[in-house]
């Protein structure tokens, strides 16, 4: 099987796929980890998933890939009101006489996104529930309306979390179809001042860039460097090469490793790490990675791969020190630095360490690293920053209490379709059924067509946040408190709730933006937060009493206050009898989280308990850091 | 002197005031970028994008966006072809007809102006207003380019009494050029009295008509020229710094900012040789860098946007002195 002329051929095939992963890498500036991650991704045949602030690229470098790499293409804009025969195709409808009966048939016929090599979802999370899940399986499952498809790779493309976005993000479930995901940041916001200026450059020359085309003239890509024959065969020959079993042997201590990071309790964030992903798509990678570097087989190196796997996988800590990781687990001094950008594979540049050293003369050793591999390190911008404190907990279980007592989302005719209903007047054809409207004119369809039901996560519900600033709260905990706040801001930002600030020491003092307690100026509040300074003492009356006002006039079930403090009360009435019974009457539930050494004093217990609030403390963690607990 | 004297003349004729936004206008005309303007009601945005509209001779779509705005109303009507097919029926002993039927759009609105005005654009819920802003970007539908040159936005102000959603941060990215506005008599400015002036000697005539004042070809001969306006090393060492020190001293990052590459490593340059072209100059010089406030003004804290001229001053200043 592994005679002299396959080899050849072999090399020939990863060079083609080391100049796809060049001309990729010159397409955006400093984003040199993202290119070779989606060129892996098209050689292992998985799909990627692409997120990253607007405006960094994204859409761009997806679009290239498929254009560099000479595949049949499709392109899918998700937005609200996309459609399942958007995704699949037209529809058919037959009428079938049979033995004196009439049968109706509807059947799709495969459209553009079944016929593609490379499908470009952009804005993924924008698609309502009712696409996403069909499309979601036939991404998994590469196989529709009964015949397999020619899908070699789905490209998705979304943005960040961002605080102000009204979109859900994709649960980490819907995630894990795409092995491969990637986070670009952008170069500003990254302080990536060397590759701004790069950027500037490229915009100054006396030529409308490819950029300016684009926006005059349509999309302008880039030439196809491969044919689909040695796409194909290059897929194949990846899928097909060895994995040597001390690669295997590394890998389960690998997975090991990541288990006993994961598990840490000290980490945040996403953690999944499936059996989909991490058996054959994780091998694939390996593979790929391998044969990209013209190795005959895959050595423990090729682990490398597995980087571009976890950004929504593992929590961040643990992605941060992926790298280490493997160079612990693969025994050899840290030869590569993992530069956000500016990156080269994992191992790329370590000659001879294992059996692939006759690799070291083929085109794809080295010469596919790009050029810009030495760019400097980002800068660090700030000083070091306490260890972060864990709010994930407290998060989560305000987020339970908040859609508990969230009004189920409301008809609304500009909301997202869930589910169907039927037409009530003429008006609503536009959002009815293509298929039943038709017959429906034609006279043919008994009773009225179904029509989109809108609907539309109630507005509602307000939260205010109280935070102690008395000289105690000083240093770390008014760093930690912040981290809180702003946690907080996100959760009701995503629900689009109304936000009150409320800082107090002695004496209350309110945020008001438009001369109100609540709003919606999550950021204007979120700056606010991050400049509390400590001074004074401690008052829960005050704040409590601010904060229930600001409420008061408001309506709806869904109202919350949290009270961030770290010592006893001083001043004002400290058992705040009146505003426990003030938040009982107006359904207010009061969280209370206690930041403070020693022992929790027993009226925030009173408190929360009274009104159905949260317990929480910050419990301090050895290295320094914090993590809220349930009291 | 810049070929778009006549039409900013225009301007001037049909609306009092307002400079930043007129000149901006003819910025966005240029540069083939588009602008959003934000204001209250009645503080002539949707009168001035009219105007600049008319007066360019270009094919022109207005539209006013309301929170059911679907996608059909604002690229052409959808479309259902019907095409009667044969069928063996699947099963044997069975003939029958079929049809098949397939959905497309036909192109009208968006997708066959060459300038747009969206009224109102903050009324549309975020979700629909997603496939119009990713075509704004991208100035094609599907695979097929679209003759838009710039679309005008208008807005209201995102205080809670206007029932408006704010706009999703990446849709306002959308739009390079970002001006706030603010009505003449409410601010009490000098340009006030000349309005109450003008209606009062009858000398304004409600809505009229603008003629218009310049074609395609002049803008597309002015566009081609913008790509010619040199931008220095000086300039672009400027430019950095002034983001550099957005970025460092003003802590704008992802979470209260939107700093985006696209808008200001990308944008920026072509904004500052338009408005180097506007000046009647051939290369952009420091004083073009306060174009950079018609960008800032939705993407970063308001106090970074209003410190903004004092930062670009300092680094004129650092720069010259060098």
């Amino acid at each position: 099987m592994t005679l002299a002329a396959p080899d050849h051929r072999a090399t020939e095939l990863a060079a083609a796929f080391v100049e796809l992963r060049t001309a990729l890498g010159k397409v955006l500036v400093g984003q040199d980890d993202a290119a070779t991650g989606l060129t892996l991704a098209l050689l292992a045949e998985q799909h990627a998933y692409l997120e990253g602030p607007p405006g960094c690229g994204k859409s761009e470098l997806a679009a290239a890939l498929a254009a560099l790499s000479g595949a049949r293409t499709h392109t899918l804009v998700f937005h609200r009101d996309i459609r399942e025969t958007d995704l699949l195709g037209d529809v058919l409808l037959s009428r079938h006489r049979h033995r004196g009966h009439e049968r109706l048939r509807r059947e799709l016929i495969p459209g553009p996104l079944l016929q593609a090599e490379i499908a470009l979802l952009e804005d993924l999370p924008r698609s309502p529930g009712e696409a996403l899940g069909p499309l979601l399986r036939i991404l998994a499952e590469r196989h529709a309306l009964g015949q397999p498809l020619p899908l070699e790779s789905a490209v998705a493309t979304g943005p960040l979390e961002q605080v102000e976005a009204p979109i859900d993000p994709l649960e980490p479930g819907q995630l894990d179809r795409f092995a491969v995901q990637l986070r670009l940041t952008g170069l500003l916001a990254g302080g990536l001042f060397d590759e701004a200026a790069v950027l500037l450059e490229r915009g100054a020359a006396r030529e409308p860039s490819r950029a300016a085309i684009r926006s005059t003239a349509g999309s302008a890509h880039p030439p196809a460097v491969i044919s689909t024959a040695t796409r194909k065969a290059a897929q194949r020959a990846a899928a097909a090469l060895q994995v040597e079993p001390r690669t295997l042997d590394a890998y389960h201590r690998l997975l090991d490793r990541l288990r006993q990071r994961t598990a840490d309790e000290s980490a945040s964030g996403d953690r999944l790490m499936s059996d989909r992903s991490f058996s054959s798509a994780a091998l694939r990678l390996v593979r790929a990675h391998a044969f990209l570097r013209g190795a005959p087989a895959a050595a423990p190196r090729d682990l490398g791969a597995i980087r571009y796997m976890v950004a929504h996988r593992l929590p961040e800590e643990v992605q941060e020190d992926f790298d280490h990781i493997l160079e612990e687990l693969l025994g050899d001094p840290p030869n590569v630095t993992m530069a956000k950008t500016g990156a080269q594979m994992p191992g790329a540049q370590s000659q001879g360490d294992d059996s692939d050293g006759a690799a070291a003369a083929s085109p794809a050793s080295d010469s596919w690293i790009d050029d810009q591999a030495d760019l400097p390190a980002p800068p660090t911008l700030f000083g070091k920053p306490p260890p972060p404190a864990q709010v994930d907990p407290l998060l989560r279980a305000l987020v339970g209490r908040i859609e508990r007592g969230r009004i189920d989302p409301d008809t609304d005719p500009g909301g997202q379709p869930r589910g169907y209903r039927p037409l009530r007047d003429l008006d609503e054809l536009i959002d009815a059924d293509l298929i039943e409207a038709l017959l429906f004119a034609d006279g043919r369809l008994p009773g009225a067509p179904r029509t989109f039901e809108r609907k539309r996560k109630s507005a509602g519900g307000a939260v205010a946040v109280l935070r102690d600033i008395s000289a105690s709260m000083a240093g770390r905990l008014t760093v930690w408190s912040s981290q809180v706040v702003l946690g907080i801001l996100r959760v009701a930002a995503r629900r689009r709730m109304r936000v009150g600030y409320v800082e107090f020491h002695h004496r209350a003092l309110p945020h008001y933006v438009g001369g109100r307690l609540l709003h919606r100026s999550y950021s204007r509040l979120a700056e606010q937060a991050g400049q509390a300074k400590a001074v004074g003492q401690t008052n829960y009356e005050a704040p409590l009493r601010t904060a229930l006002e600001g409420l008061r006039g408001g309506s709806g079930r869904n109202r919350h206050v949290v009270l961030l403090t770290d010592g006893l009360p001083i001043i004002g009435d400290t058992t705040v009898r009146r505003e426990r019974q003030l938040a009982r009457r107006l359904g207010v539930a009061l969280h209370t989280v206690f930041l403070g050494n020693g022992d929790c004093p027993p009226v925030l217990d009173d408190i929360s308990l009274e009104t159905g609030g949260l317990r929480f403390y910050g419990r301090p963690l050895a290295g320094g850091g914090l993590r809220l607990e349930e009291r | 002197m810049s070929d778009l004297t006549p039409l900013r003349d225009l301007l001037d004729h049909h609306v009092v005031g307002h400079d930043e936004v007129k000149t901006a206008l003819l910025l966005a005309l240029v540069t083939r970028e588009h602008i959003y303007v934000e204001g209250p009601p009645g503080t002539a945005k949707t009168r001035l994008a009219e105007v600049a509209a008319k007066g360019s001779e270009l094919d022109f779509f207005f539209y006013q966006l309301h929170r059911d705005t679907r996608l059909a109303e604002l690229v052409g009507d959808i479309v259902l072809e019907r095409r009667k097919v044969k069928t063996d029926g699947g099963a044997p002993g069975t003939a029958g007809e079929a049809e098949r039927i397939h959905q497309r759009i036909e192109p009208g609105g968006l997708l066959t102006a060459e300038i747009a005005v969206l009224d109102d654009i903050s009324r549309a819920p975020g979700e629909a207003l997603n496939v119009l802003l990713r075509i704004l970007n991208e100035r094609r539908f599907g695979a097929e380019p679209i003759p838009l040159m710039a679309a005008i936005a208008t807005g209201n102000p995102m205080d809670d009494e206007y029932y408006n959603e704010p706009l999703d941060p990446a849709n306002l990215d959308r739009f390079a050029l970002q001006l706030r506005v603010s009505g003449l008599i409410q601010s009490g400015v000098d340009e006030a009295k000349t309005l109450i002036d003008r209606f009062a000697a009858g000398s304004v005539v409600e809505q009229p008509d603008p003629e218009p004042v310049t074609d395609r070809a002049t803008l597309d001969a002015l566009n081609k020229r913008m790509y010619e306006v040199e931008v220095g090393a000086a300039v672009r060492a400027a430019l950095l710094d002034v983001l550099r020190t957005l970025v460092l001293e003003f802590e704008c990052n992802e979470t209260n900012s939107l700093l985006t590459d696209r808008t200001f490593l990308v944008k920026a340059i072509k904004i500052l040789r338009g408005a180097a072209l506007l000046a009647g100059r051939d290369a952009v010089d420091l004083p073009d860098l306060a174009a950079l406030s018609w960008m800032t003004t939705f993407r970063v804290p308001p106090e970074a946007h209003e410190a903004l001229p004092r930062i670009i001053g300092r680094i004129s200043r650092q720069v010259r002195a060098v």
